[in-house]
């Protein structure tokens, strides 16, 4: 049985790694109900990248600022990526 | 009804699905004085017709969520209401209570279902009902509390839309259902609209697996997948567990207590809520099944099993009491 302040302490996500958190194993796709111990651990398949790459407009034509500059991850965007502020209170069909 | 309470109570029920709005129809069809119910469920409809004396206000599901806000503190305003009982969100559910609560010339009370612990952390909830709130009643000793620390707390059996004794005999529930089977499997399913076809695959796999076994979908409409022949539109779905030996369903408050309250065994899939914890709930009352396979296996089972028949107290007369007294 899960305890009642429980939070996942194991790691997930491919480009952005960060701590799990959800308050239940159930049904989690990343660790099979906790069966798998560090989901990342497995992914050895990211070892050749060594930062979180660009959009360059070469390769992605419009993905570019309004000054003609590629607009590239950053830092923030990973944060922001893997720390999603949880909505609550936004949505009256939730329970 | 009798009337002992004079002053209006207020059930604030705001949510999706069925359960909050179940559980305040429970509190309000027993409370000794007048009780009016805000919801903005999208099964509104099918309450009011099968209890057509309860005075039901109910806000359109598919309003944008500020207007939403605003139509909830206008009711509540406009209400007079001597008490205002909140169903599970503190903050409202929108938090369009956070302003009005602290002003607000009522005696407050919180139902006090589970609730998501980041939640609670993250908008300083235990803090906000310590200092709003002048009762917390936890509808069932075995669901989670976060806030079961806080001083106002008061427990009671859970929640029931149905006593004991108001429940039909095994073979009246079983013709509500038209099963003429020996044993019966229902498929209960509550939640979300887009869940409704999960609901309606599992109606079918059952049908095709289990010979000589009833097998019914309770649902407003029949869930996509779902044979026609099975789907039984009635509520509560309590009323038929009398005729039941296995339910399938989902782990809310609503299935998972009435199953237990009737003895009869649950097969669940948690589905993920937002502010609920429905793995949590069902862990060790129901047997947990995500699949549809994993669902036909558990429930053959379940059908080896003989089905207790249990009796079972309702946690709604002692919460009126509680209210009566806390309402002065």
């Amino acid at each position: 049985m899960t305890p009642a302040d429980w939070t996942c302490p194991r790691r997930i996500g491919f480009l952005f790694p960060h701590p799990c958190g959800r308050i239940s194993p159930v049904g989690c796709p990343d660790c099979q109900n906790g069966q798998v111990q560090d989901p990342y651990a497995q992914r050895t398949d990211r070892e050749g990248y060594d930062n979180y790459g660009d959009y360059d407009s070469a390769d992605w034509p419009g993905a570019t600022g309004a000054s003609g500059e590629p607009l590239n991850f950053t830092e923030a965007d990973g944060e922001r990526l893997v720390k999603p502020e949880e909505e609550f209170e936004g949505d009256l069909t939730a329970s | 009804m009798g009337g002992r309470s004079s002053g209006l109570w207020l059930i604030y029920a705001l949510g999706g699905g069925w359960g909050h709005l179940t559980r305040a129809a429970a509190l309000a069809r027993v409370a000794r004085g007048p009780v009016r119910i805000l919801t903005n469920s999208p099964y509104a409809g099918e309450v009011c017709a099968r209890l057509p004396d309860l005075d039901i206000v109910a806000l359109n599901p598919e309003l944008p969520v500020a207007r939403a806000r605003e139509e909830a503190v206008e009711q509540i305003r406009e209400s007079g209401a001597a008490c205002l009982i909140v169903d599970t969100f503190p903050r409202g559910l929108g938090g369009e209570l956070a302003s009005l609560l602290p002003g607000l010339g009522a005696v407050r009370a919180l139902i006090h279902r589970d609730l998501n612990p980041v939640y609670v952390r993250g908008k300083a909830i235990e803090e906000f009902v310590r200092s709003n709130y002048d009762v917390v009643i936890r509808p069932g000793p075995a669901e989670a509390a976060p806030l079961a620390g806080l001083p106002q707390v008061r427990t009671t059996a859970p929640w029931l839309i149905r006593s004991a004794r108001e429940l039909p005999s095994r073979e009246a529930a079983r013709r509500l259902m038209g099963v003429e089977e020996r044993q019966c499997v229902l498929v209960l399913a509550a939640g979300k609209i887009e869940e409704q076809a999960w609901y309606g695959s599992v109606a079918r796999a059952l049908s095709g697996a289990l010979e000589g076994v009833g097998v019914r979908c309770v649902a407003p409409s029949c869930p996509a997948g779902c044979p026609e022949a099975g789907w039984v539109r009635y509520w509560p779905a309590m009323d038929l567990l009398p005729g039941v030996d296995v339910v399938v369903g989902g782990g809310g408050y609503n299935t998972v207590y009435e199953c237990l309250a009737c003895g009869v065994q649950l097969v669940a899939r948690a589905w993920a809520r937002k502010y609920d914890r429905q793995a949590l709930r069902a862990a060790g009352q129901a047997e947990a099944c995500p699949t549809v396979d994993e669902v036909v296996a558990a429930v053959r089972t379940c059908l080896a099993r003989t089905r207790a028949r249990t009796e079972f107290p309702n946690g709604v007369f002692e919460a009126v009491e509680i209210l009566e007294r806390v309402s002065g």
